[in-house]
């Protein structure tokens, strides 16, 4: 076993690994925000509001996030003559964004309305106008709930970053291919397989220690 | 106290309530004064919730008028159907009235302290300071001072019943609105809340409490009122409620009342 070797190969996949975390991180801090400003325009009472969000939701999960991909990266340049093109990382950045906000949407309204209506009485009862009842009541109990499924989410956008891949970005799974490629070494694949697992467990102690946080208290 | 029967402080006309085609309210008057005692009693479904929950906004009334110390939150127009103030305005005049729910609805996540301190901070905007000795008085007043920094979730259901009543005092409401408190508790933790709303009636507090304790009701109301099919049958005095009431349907009320226990 030749160690320089392994070292560089090493080197060279998790370079791509900084990238999909990069992704990663990116995709969490917009996609969060603006599902949860989905989530409340899903529960308002504007008819035309839910209309369009329910039409988003359905279109970004129901197809498939690499054809998604190819629609930013290839298809848009293409409809709008050049007029709007992204670079390889910039269209991974708008496609994971706008798709995992999607989920998120849809996992922030379930935590949202599964918070009894007795909340929102108790909290009107006593003077609190809806937009502190949900900041200060709402949100903080539905918080607790959506933990579990925003967990998998994390998961599987650490595990869909590798999708990046096929617009050209330089990420985990195509620095392992490159490598495998050049020189017929599956060994690539199995260090990629490593670093996801690590990044992954990662994910899922974080996800435990803010579970643990909240168990201070149960919802009824 | 010469002019304590003109302190009126809750005024209603004519409130008419339908869930779709569910005619619950079928036209109440009433009308309270400073520092009584009212007990509602009545058969279920005769719309003793919904009445209290038109007083204090949580569901809006058809027809008729709502007025609490004297402002309007819900007027009546020419055909006599209800028009409210804005939201806003109404939230405000409402935060006057507190409110005991029979399920405590309690914030869960929030410490005892932090459930009775969350309104007067956030809504009046009082300094913390100040609210937390309040709030720590009035956990003294229901007997759970060293519960402050407890969750809900660890109290049994008669604790619950009695920092909800302590949030909402902690408002400083002028009438405290009680839905059934102790329907929702084991018998043997009834007593404990009963004594501590018993404490504010000797404190004076104007209070209209919906319940089915009878002996409660007798021993602590100024007025009984009396709903059957949406409206007040009676509105008197204990006595002639309980003693020997002149309604064939309050006799009947009471019967089956001792008979389930
Ligand atoms: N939000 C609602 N939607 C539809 N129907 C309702 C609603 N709230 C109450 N009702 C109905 O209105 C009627 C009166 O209800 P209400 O809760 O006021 O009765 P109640 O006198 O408090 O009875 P109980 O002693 O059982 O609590 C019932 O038939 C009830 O089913
Ligand atoms: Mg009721």
């Amino acid at each position: 076993m030749d160690f320089q070797y392994l070292f560089d190969i090493t080197k060279y996949i998790a370079f791509g690994a900084g990238v999909t975390v990069l992704v990663f991180i990116v995709t969490l801090v917009f996609s969060v925000p603006f599902g949860i400003f989905c989530a409340l325009g899903k529960l308002s009472r504007f008819r035309i509001l839910h209309g369009l969000l329910g039409i988003y939701t359905w279109v970004f999960r129901g197809t498939p996030l690499l054809l998604q991909l190819f629609f930013t990266y290839y298809g848009l340049p293409m409809i709008t003559n050049g007029a709007v093109k992204f670079s390889p990382l910039m269209a991974a950045f708008v496609t994971f964004i706008i798709n995992y906000a999607a989920y998120f949407t849809e996992i922030f309204r379930a935590g949202i309305q599964s918070i009894g209506k007795g909340q929102y009485e108790a909290a009107k009862a006593l003077g609190m106008r809806p937009r502190l009842t949900m900041q200060r009541i709402i949100l903080p109990q539905a918080v607790k709930l959506i933990l579990p499924p925003m967990g998998n989410e994390a998961i599987n956008l650490i595990k869909d970053t590798a999708l990046c891949s096929v617009i050209t970005v330089t990420e985990m799974l195509r620095n392992a291919n490159r490598v495998m490629s050049r020189d017929f070494n599956v060994g690539a694949l199995v260090i990629a397989a490593c670093l996801y697992l690590l990044l992954t467990f990662v994910v899922i102690q974080v996800f435990r220690k803010l579970e643990k946080h909240f168990a201070y208290y149960q919802i009824k | 106290m010469m002019d304590k029967e003109f302190m009126e402080i809750l005024r209603t006309h004519n409130l008419h309530k339908s869930f779709g085609k569910l005619h619950v309210l079928k036209g109440v008057n009433l009308s309270v004064e400073k520092g009584q005692i009212l007990s509602v009693i009545g058969p279920s479904g005769s719309g003793k919730s919904t009445l209290l929950r038109l007083l204090n906004h949580l569901e809006t009334a058809d027809r008729g008028s709502i007025f609490i110390g004297g402002e309007a939150i819900a007027r009546e127009d020419e055909n006599g159907n209800s028009v409210y103030l804005p939201a806003k305005e109404v939230l405000k005049i409402c935060s006057r009235l507190g409110m005991v729910f029979q399920n405590f609805n309690l914030f869960p996540h929030k410490s005892v302290i932090e459930n009775l301190m969350e309104a007067p901070i956030m809504v009046k905007g009082l300094p913390k300071e100040e609210v937390e000795q309040k709030c720590m008085q009035l956990l003294k007043k229901v007997g759970l001072t060293e519960k402050f920094d407890v969750y809900p979730g660890q109290l049994s259901g008669g604790q619950q019943q009695r920092v909800a009543i302590a949030r909402a005092l902690a408002m400083d409401p002028e009438i405290m609105l009680f839905d059934e408190p102790t329907s929702a508790l084991d018998p043997e933790l009834i007593g404990e809340v009963l004594e501590t709303i018993k404490t504010l009636a000797a404190e004076n507090t104007t209070m209209i409490i919906v319940t089915h304790e009878m002996t409660f009701a007798r021993e602590i109301s100024d007025r009984v009122l009396f709903m059957d099919d949406g409206q007040i049958l009676v509105d008197g005095e204990p006595d002639e409620i309980f003693k020997d009431p002149d309604h064939q349907r309050i006799r009947t009320f009471l019967q089956k009342i001792l008979e389930k226990r």
